[in-house]
């Protein structure tokens, strides 16, 4: 602990502490477990930027289907690289404290593959296919079906695509999204 | 394009800052034509109703985009424009535009930073600009509130931090999450929860009915003593009989058996009902013994019986606001036109994945769990349609099926419920029956020589004393199993299955609860056993019926403690190193939710039922529920699979609240029918000069002051029964028309959504064509 307590100045984890839903000592967890990824060059350099395939090691993120867009959404040189910053940002949305707007607009952001601030047939496809792995494959009538489904029960204003407020409503009202989208520290 | 704009501004003219955003959409629009001609589709994102969002992806924020996403929610819209006119040399300047802050509001927005969608940097120098901005001192009473505020957020802060510290299980429930989802994990924290809700009211029982006392406890003997004689004479002999009993008893050897039966010195310890004192203490007094009976309105005094019953109330309705509290918000949702059936598809695309999993077995499930999800969901939509069109003939033979196995259902619970009866008949002739009447003998003769017993017939006493419970426990684990297997052949669909047998398995549970209860009333009142009554002097039934109640609950932990560890163990071992289909097929467990789920229940539903009887039971539930939670754990993790059924989070949590509710509200019953009903017995317990146990609450109602009596009174008379009932129906009527016209203004606002959609897409397509066009 002492180790990991050095790396840091006070005002860096105040300023941490101010920007997140994070405790001191969560923050220090979080960079214990991103140091797990990779010890020495962490070591070397707290911040240091690691490539996107060490950060899907990560548990949570390795078995995730959405690993790579997560990697991409929050890193901030938008390759999915992630500094120890970016993997703070990341944590402190999927963390219980975050508020639901907040993990929508991520969520969002996440599953607009095409990144046309639309969620459209394409990007819904892309979940659904991603959702249920690469064993099993919806066939193309059932798929058809469900994204009609989804559109019909979440697309307002009738135009194809989820637009950010719709997509909004739709986790408003579903509770499992907040309680799904979230990874205990 | 200024069809557009116009249509925009029209619409959006009431609202300021829109009507803001809607120029700067403007001027952007303009600058971004070029841009447009290149790639036409991103038209779309430059609509004012995406520029106004937060955030929209893949845009990278400039020092300009996040003052200006920052300043849509704080400034009105004219601070905003000026912006925009000096865009070139914003970033270079002073921020002179803004207006200057007060510290309260800069105090404010330091705490809205966390909540922008913003990288780690960018949120670092956002915080900075706050930092150094130029605020003006708050002044007199604006800066003691903002102190207040101040001190508030901070307090709720280090509680916040606090509370992760108490909680606890943290990790336990991490690794749940990461194998079985958080469905499950929601079980857990329903057990957690179940666990805090016991501490708290246990806690309440602690310090209004065990604290006082234990305080007055030595006193209360010693008013044995030195009997009042002015009181009753059946005081006297009674209190001669009781002293000679607890000497019996405490001065008895103290051992193993007697900690399982809840016998011996612990039948007459603060343990259980007939413990407890009906002193009134007074706190002015020095004699406490005078100020018994004296009762002088002037001072201060502490009615332990009242408390009692006061005590047990207030425990169950600290328990009913947690559940309402708890599930509030899954009936409200559930009431709304039923909104969670509504979102079904949308729920399971963007609720479907738990991103907490961490395991690879447990994700190739879930992916599997999701896909069936998805098709089992577009099947039964598909079915929905056919199942009309069944033919007549197979709709006959299923119905036919389904009520045979109703019928044989509830038989079996009838038989199951009969075998306890008779049972717990027996269990009452040859063991307890004996062991109660041979002591009551010892005392009647004050015959204090402890009757040294046989080992065997000792452990056949125990046997006899625990044979109903034991039946109970077993049929509690043989019948569900069977009700499983009976559910196979009515095809029904699998979320109506879980549902079905859940309430077979509570009927099940309830049954044998209320054939126990049944006998206890037998015992109790006082024409059906007369002749044991009136031959014991000192009976306390309510001591009996709460160490019925412990011996209950310590039956079904063990028995929970050796299914999980000797029956499933083993079972889970076999599975792993035998690939036989056989094996596999009688090995191999799924944590099912709603067996779990019943079993905490069941243990809650006596504890609430029992409590009156055995204050200490809350204790030991929470010791029990302790363990149960790595029990349970120990089931889940090393025992089970993870079920191919998803569980999502919330219809979990409906499930475990549901069930939680529909106990509750028969331990009540129950309760309220012995309060009300049941004479309490004469000799032991806090009640024990009253006719019924509400007769305490009532006649400290009576000794309040006249005004309290009368504005109660008030209640009851016409003068306010009618008009309140008058108001309440108006009330109803109002709400009722104020959600009719809701629901008509969100159909209406619905329509309108589509009709602007439609009137978008229209007018982009046009644009695009205009735009070809003047291309051409």
């Amino acid at each position: 602990m002492g180790q990991t307590k050095s790396q840091f100045t006070d005002e860096e984890l105040q300023d941490y502490e101010d920007l997140t839903f994070f405790s001191k000592k969560e923050i220090l967890l979080a960079h214990k477990k991103f140091k797990s990824l990779a010890p020495e060059k962490v070591g070397h350099n707290k911040n240091a930027k690691l490539s996107m395939s060490k950060i899907l090691q990560y548990p949570e993120l390795r078995v995730n289907p959405f690993g790579d867009r997560i990697c991409k959404v929050f890193s901030s040189s938008e390759d999915g690289d992630m500094t120890f910053e970016d993997f703070l940002d990341m944590m402190n949305v999927f963390s219980d404290a975050c508020p639901k707007k907040l993990k929508a607009e991520y969520a969002f952001r996440i599953w607009d593959f095409d990144g046309d601030d639309m969620l459209g047939v394409s990007d819904l496809k892309q979940v659904i296919e991603r959702l249920c792995g690469p064993e099993n494959k919806l066939d193309d009538c059932d798929m058809k079906e469900i994204i009609h489904c989804i559109l019909a029960e979440a697309d307002f204003d009738d135009d194809g695509a989820l637009s950010f407020p719709e997509f909004e409503h739709v986790t408003d009202k579903s509770r499992d999204f907040l309680n799904s989208f979230r990874i205990r520290l | 394009m200024s069809d557009i704009s116009k249509n925009k501004q029209k619409t959006k003219r009431t609202n300021g800052w829109e009507e803001a955003g809607c120029e700067f959409y403007q001027e952007n629009y303009c600058a971004d034509w070029d841009g447009f001609a290149k790639n036409p589709i991103a038209i779309t994102t430059l609509l004012p109703s995406k520029q106004n969002r937060l955030g929209t992806s893949k845009r990278n924020y400039t020092q300009l985009d996040r003052k200006q996403k920052i300043c849509w929610q704080q400034f009105p819209s004219t601070t905003q424009r000026n912006y925009q006119q000096n865009d070139g040399q914003f970033s270079l300047l002073p921020d002179l535009s803004q207006v200057i802050n007060d510290e309260e509001h800069i105090w404010e927005e330091m705490f809205q930073i966390k909540q922008l969608p913003l990288a780690m940097h960018q949120k670092k120098e956002f915080k900075l600009d706050l930092q150094n901005a130029t605020k003006l001192r708050l002044q007199g009473f604006n800066q003691l509130k903002w102190k207040h505020r101040k001190a508030w957020q901070k307090i709720a802060l280090e509680w916040t931090k606090f509370s992760t510290i108490i909680k606890l299980w943290q990790s336990s429930l991490k690794d749940i999450e990461g194998h079985f989802g958080s469905g499950v994990a929601a079980y857990f924290i329903f057990l957690r929860w179940l666990f805090y809700l016991n501490c708290v009211t246990f806690l309440l029982i602690i310090i209004f009915v065990i604290i006082p006392n234990i305080m007055t406890y030595e006193k209360y003997d010693k008013c044995k003593v030195t009997q009042n004689l002015n009181r009753s004479n059946n005081c006297l002999t009674q209190d001669i009989d009781r002293k000679t009993y607890l000497d019996l008893k405490s001065g008895g050897s103290f051992n193993l058996l007697d900690i399982v039966q809840g016998t011996g010195a612990l039948e007459i310890s603060l343990m259980f009902y007939g413990g407890y004192s009906n002193n009134t203490v007074g706190i002015a007094f020095k004699d406490t013994l005078n100020s018994t009976y004296n009762e002088n309105q002037h001072s201060f005094y502490y009615d332990l019986s009242s408390a009692y019953i006061f005590a047990v109330l207030g425990y169950f309705t600290t328990t009913l606001i947690f559940i309402v509290k708890a599930s509030a918000r899954e009936f409200k949702d559930r009431l709304i036109n039923g909104r969670w059936q509504f979102y079904q598809y949308c729920n399971l695309a963007f609720g479907g994945w738990d991103f907490c999993i961490h395991n690879e077995k447990s994700s190739v499930i879930k992916h599997k769990a999701v896909f069936n999800e998805f098709k089992s969901s577009i099947h039964s939509k598909r079915i929905e349609t056919e199942r009309n069109n069944r033919s007549n003939d197979y709709m006959l033979k299923l119905i036919m099926i389904r009520i045979i196995i109703n019928i044989s259902v509830v038989l079996t619970l009838i038989l199951s419920a009969y075998v306890i009866f008779l049972l717990f008949n027996m269990s009452l002739n040859q063991g307890h029956g004996k062991f109660i009447t041979i002591n009551y003998e010892e005392v009647n003769s004050f015959d204090t020589v402890n009757v040294e017993k046989p080992i065997s017939l000792q452990l056949l006493e125990l046997f006899f004393d625990f044979a109903p419970y034991i039946c109970i426990v077993f049929l509690n684990l043989l019948l569900p199993a069977f009700f499983k297997y009976l559910c196979s052949f009515e095809k029904y669909s699998p979320l109506f299955v879980i549902k079905i047998s859940l309430i077979r398995m509570i009927f099940l549970r309830l049954a044998s609860l209320f054939i126990l209860l049944s006998r206890f009333y037998y015992i109790v009142i006082p024409n059906s056993d007369t002749l044991i009554r009136k031959s014991v002097p000192y009976n306390c039934w309510e001591t009996f019926v709460g160490q019925q109640f412990y011996k209950l609950v310590l039956t079904d932990f063990f028995s929970h403690l050796f299914v999980t560890f000797c029956f499933n163990l083993p079972r889970a071992i076999l599975a792993i190193y035998f690939n036989n289909n056989f094996v596999k097929f009688t090995c191999e467990q799924e944590f099912e939710l709603s067996k779990h789920a019943l079993d905490i229940v069941y243990l809650q539903t006596i504890c609430w039922i029992g409590s009156f009887y055995m204050p200490f039971l809350p204790a030991l539930i929470i010791g029990i529920m302790f363990l149960m939670f790595y029990i349970k754990k120990f089931q889940c993790l090393i025992n089970s699979r993870p079920t191919k059924i998803l569980y999502g989070t919330s219809r979990s949590n409906s499930l475990f609240m549901s069930v939680l509710l529909i106990s509750f509200i028969v331990s009540v019953i129950v309760l309220t029918y012995a309060f009300a009903e049941v004479s309490p017995s004469t000799s032991c317990g806090p009640f024990k000069e009253l006719k019924t146990v509400w007769d305490a609450p009532l006649s400290t109602f009576m000794r309040m002051p006249i005004f309290v009596k009368d504005f109660v009174f008030f209640f009851g008379t016409p003068a306010f029964v009618i008009p309140c009932f008058f108001i309440l129906i108006l009330l109803l009527y109002y709400f009722y028309a104020v959600s009719d016209a809701n629901k008509n203004m969100v159909e209406v606002l619905k329509n309108q959504l589509v009709l602007e959609g439609h009137d978008k897409k229209f007018l982009l397509t046009r644009l695009l064509l205009t735009h070809q066009d003047t291309q051409e």
